[in-house]
């Protein structure tokens, strides 16, 4: 005897269900709509973002009624990718009341108390393992032996315990007792509901009414598999992405509700002025409104020149910094990765050992590497310094010269400051590009080389020849991105300056000085602003490399 | 078919324990259902001082009555331990007390981030503002909308939790081996003034190109002494304005710009002078009382010295400090305001004290009697005379009618700048306040 009476499992009553259900859904979705607007004291960008998202969802479950009475595929794929979000997103929030993702931030904690349950569950493994080498006993299940029976009971047992020492049934009581208040029930009868609605419209009946192929299946599937990282992406940058672009039209400081405000974030940004100076020496206030800007800047030819002033001043001395930093920092850390990763390319002994070593820094910790660095850079102290000193007194002594101990004040002179960071960038991406061209490298067809060694090519002619033109795809994708890593410094500039922005602003960043604005002084709508400028400059760039690279026709060919 | 079901039971099983490792601890913090639980937050310096907090907390903890307390040491000042906290504000999750720099405290208030704790205090027996020190009390007791300090102001905004200020950090080898005059026996001749302190900065740096007659890191306190000691300051009377393009202000600049440039005593601007002090390098180094424990390892004769006495007859020294506040958001006002009490109690200050790096905020001859025998330094009086009011300490303070990290943005580099030869101390007289200004009409 069944269960469930089999004419509630007819496929057409399950779809004349599911017609219902989609009905329901929207009109739930235009009553969570109106909601938000007329009972939920919420700000303007949650009420526009779950407008948008149970308006997309209320429409998408309308428009696919027609279908599921036609028994238009379409329908079904529709249907099921509603219910897919709207499940997940109950489960989200059953999840989040339920206190589970605090729980995570301790996890640490209680998993280590479970440490030695997962012991006897690698010895209940172990034993499965070497079962393999015992007698198969088929009365137990097909292919099955003792050791294996007992081996899953040892780690069925190691799971047991394992639950009993992180405190689970306490957790699990908890977890439950959470959950039973209005939202928590909430979304317990959505992820009901939803999964009914799934497991409805994905049954294998349902689905050949429906009029479902095998690609049909491949595809949900193929979705289905790449739902965690789409999601993933949805909720964790793309989410952030369009809220941090709302933001930017706001006067948000993160504690109260953001007003918007228009452009007036961009237009304090972009609000500039250049005036011609009567003297080298004159003074910004003599030529602008000094109560609306500040200098940036001048230039200065003979006894004139050029003011340069602007509203925020910091924006512009950040933005100067940043391409001045790409500017070196790229080619610096290019051209020898390139060099570098010929050498490494040779078939010598040791060749594995020194690409380990070059590749070390970029896997070394950021901030480890920069503390490093801030003591190698001491003037008083540091060992830079310290082998200049030799240097010069070596040389002096050698040639009775007078050459005078520089002592760069490398992080404290506005001279030499961004000169600091920009080595340790170079010397820090230069391990991780050698090993990009070396894998180029290593795809350039040996025989290529041999031909032309036959054709009498020297070794400058071969690397110009063939060696940099097949290796353009690479090139291209190593000046890409290191360009727009390039353009987004920071951590260096943070932990290595103090204070970050260096001496008279000389190491202040695009991406510091949107950190300083949003978390540092409360203007999130203002930071915002920063970074989507920053993501035009960037964007800019990258697009001319990209128009170069086309023009040069070597990555196509 | 039974082979399978097991394996399903353990792929079942390892899902759940995952899920439910989750919940664990969040049901774990079993406190009985009628204590209130507090969570409250410092800034530690080092390994040290947490566990001194945390033992506070423990002891607190059973002290009183119908509360429990988690202690969180926040990052250290590298760590930034303000931008952590300020995102768990803006998050919601900040802990229901905890500690802010005074430079702070106006930003906080006038954002509703912290409570106004004066109905509270009004209805305690015994509290009592003038218990401590009156610069930070000041601060805290401000009132923006009657623009008022004061026990009857209407406004508390917290209790400070300590008070430091500066000292010069002396190498008593290096001064002994330079033939210098010792700025100790200056100081008690009263005797110490600006140009001792140059006499024993030349001395020292004489003693070869690599040691410094003296030291001080790159921002405001630093800097700011000098221009508090030769009478000028930071701002107005009132703290609404600018005053660094005042021809005292500009004097004190001129000094400090003197002892790296027309000198050559100082270790460069920027470069962190502990380093070099540590390796016995330079004879003077400028710090607070926080410092103390750092130096107390280093392995030569060390001691301290207040800061020599400027053009005005006084130090120009700094009352820092900083304060437990509430967070505005806390469940528990009342509770809360018990433990920010307890945690300022001498007891729990004299606990923290032992350590070397902080003074008592209160004002207490007991207390300052037991900070005394807190050795090293021996002439742990320096940091007295420091905060005493014949000094004439300016307690650093917040901004209300403007707002201090824009200000202190505007400045720093400026300064930098002067003292590293960039600009002029005429030319930056001539713009400072003209751009810093602008961080008051906000």
């Amino acid at each position: 005897m069944k269960l469930i009476p089999q004419r509630f499992t007819e496929p057409n009553f399950l779809l004349r269900l599911l017609v219902i259900w989609r009905m329901v859904f929207a009109a739930l979705a235009a009553g969570g709509i109106l909601a938000a607007w007329l009972i939920a004291a919420l700000p303007l960008w949650q009420q526009i973002l779950i407008t948008a998202a149970l308006g997309l969802a209320g429409g998408f479950s309308l428009a696919a009624i027609p279908d599921i009475r036609r028994r238009n595929h379409r329908g079904r794929t529709i249907s099921l990718f509603v219910d897919y979000l709207a499940f997940v997103a109950s489960a989200v929030i059953l999840l989040s009341v339920g206190n589970v993702f605090v729980g995570i931030d301790a996890l640490g904690e209680t998993f280590s108390r479970g440490i030695p349950a997962l012991g006897v569950i690698l010895l209940g493994y172990i034993i499965t393992t070497t079962s393999e080498f015992s007698p198969r006993v088929n009365t137990i299940a097909p292919g099955a032996n003792y050791l294996d029976i007992a081996g899953k009971w040892v780690m069925l047992a190691g799971a047991a315990y394992f639950l009993l020492a992180v405190q689970a049934p306490s957790g699990l009581l908890y977890f439950l007792t959470k959950i039973l208040q209005p939202a928590g029930l909430l979304a317990l009868v959505g992820v009901l509901v939803f999964g009914l609605g799934l497991w409805m419209m994905g049954n294998k009946p349902v689905a050949n009414e429906m009029g479902s192929h095998a690609h049909n299946e491949q595809m949900l599937s193929g979705w289905l598999f790449l739902s965690p990282n789409l999601l993933g992406f949805l909720v964790f940058f793309a989410g952030p992405l369009l809220l941090s672009f709302y933001f930017s039209f706001t006067d948000s400081d993160a504690f109260n509700t953001p007003h918007f405000i228009g452009l007036a974030n961009y237009a304090r940004i972009i609000n500039i002025t250049f005036r011609p100076l009567s003297s080298a020496t004159q003074l910004a206030k003599d030529l602008v409104d000094i109560k609306t800007y500040d200098e940036v800047g001048r230039l200065i030819f003979g006894n004139t020149g050029i003011l340069f002033a602007a509203e925020d001043k910091f924006f512009w001395l950040a933005l100067k910094n940043t391409l001045t930093f790409a500017l070196f920092a790229v080619p610096l850390s290019v051209l020898p990765a390139l060099l570098l990763a010929n050498i490494l390319n040779s078939k010598l002994p040791g060749m594995k050992f020194f690409r380990a070593v070059y590749f070390m820094p970029s896997i070394a910790a950021i901030v480890g590497i920069s503390l490093v660095w801030q003591w190698l850079y001491n003037a008083t102290v540091g060992f830079i310094n310290y082998a200049i000193t030799l240097g010069v007194d070596f040389w002096n002594n050698l040639f009775n010269a007078g050459l005078i101990d520089p002592r760069i004040q490398w992080v404290s002179d506005e001279k030499t400051a961004l000169l600091a960071i920009i080595i340790i960038a170079a010397w820090q991406t230069m391990g991780f590009n050698t090993v990009l061209f070396l894998a180029g490298l290593q795809n350039i067809p040996g025989e290529l080389y041999e031909a032309a060694t036959v054709d009498g090519a020297t070794p400058w002619h071969k690397f110009r020849f063939i060696t940099i033109p097949l290796l353009a795809p690479s090139t291209f994708y190593v000046l890409t991105t290191t360009t727009i890593s390039a353009m987004q410094i920071f951590e260096q500039v943070f932990i290595l300056m103090n204070p970050p922005e260096g001496p008279n602003n000389a190491t202040i960043t695009l991406v510091l000085y949107l950190y300083r604005s949003g978390f540092q002084n409360f203007k999130q709508g203002y930071a915002s602003a920063i970074a989507w400028i920053l993501f035009i400059v960037i964007f800019g760039i990258t697009l001319i490399q990209f128009k170069q690279q086309r023009k040069s026709g070597v990555y196509e060919n | 078919m039974k082979h399978n079901v097991l394996w399903k039971a353990i792929s079942l099983l390892v899902v759940a324990m995952f899920l439910l490792a989750a919940c664990g601890p969040a049901a774990t913090p079993a406190a009985p259902a009628i204590d209130v639980a507090l969570r409250w937050r410092t800034r530690p310096d080092n390994q040290e001082e947490i566990k001194v907090y945390s033992d506070i907390s423990v002891g607190l903890d059973t002290q009183l009555d119908g509360i429990t307390l988690a202690y969180e040491p926040g990052g250290t000042e590298g760590a930034n331990y303000q931008d952590q906290l300020r995102a768990e504000v803006a998050a919601g999750t900040a802990p229901d007390v905890f500690w802010i720099p005074g430079t702070d405290v106006a930003d906080f208030a006038t954002r509703g981030l912290i409570l106004n704790i004066a109905p509270l205090a009004a209805k305690t027996d015994g509290f009592d503002v003038n218990a401590f020190y009156a610069g930070p009390m000041a601060h805290l007791t401000y009132n923006p909308e009657g623009a008022k300090s004061g026990a009857d102001s209407g406004a508390l905004w917290g209790l400070p939790r300590d008070v430091s200020t500066f000292a010069l950090y002396l190498n008593l080898d290096l001064i002994k081996e330079a033939g210098a005059p010792d700025p100790r026996e200056l100081a008690k001749a009263g005797k110490w003034d600006w140009n001792a302190f140059l006499d024993v900065a030349q001395k020292t740096r004489a003693l070869g190109p690599d040691i410094y007659g003296y030291g001080a890191s790159a921002w405001w306190g630093p800097y700011g002494t000098w221009l508090n000691a030769a009478g000028g300051g930071f701002f107005n009377a009132d703290r609404t304005a600018c005053a660094l393009n005042t021809p005292e202000s500009l004097a004190g600049l001129d000094f400090q710009r003197s002892l790296y440039a027309d000198f050559d005593v100082a270790t460069p601007y920027g470069e962190d002078p502990e380093p070099p002090f540590r390796a016995g390098k330079v004879a003077m180094f400028q710090n607070g009382r926080w410092a103390t424990p750092g130096v107390r390892t280093v392995p030569f004769n060390w001691d301290v010295v207040e800061l020599p006495n400027g053009p005005q007859g006084t130090p120009g020294n700094w009352l820092f400090w900083g304060a437990y506040v509430i967070n505005a958001k806390t469940a528990h006002p009342e509770e809360a305001w018990k433990l920010v009490q307890a945690l300022t109690t001498a007891e729990t200050q004299g606990k923290v004290a032992a350590l070397g790096a902080n003074i008592p905020s209160r004002v207490s001859q007991q207390a300052l009697d037991a900070f005394l025998t807190f050795t090293p330094p021996t002439n742990n009086q320096a940091f007295l005379n420091g905060i005493a009011d014949a000094a004439k300490p300016t307690a650093e303070g917040p901004l209300w009618a403007g707002s201090w990290p824009e200000y202190d943005k505007v400045v720093g580099p400026a300064v930098q700048s002067v003292l590293t030869g960039g600009t002029s101390v005429a030319d930056f007289g001539a713009t400072i306040c003209d751009e810093a200004n602008k961080v008051f009409t906000k």
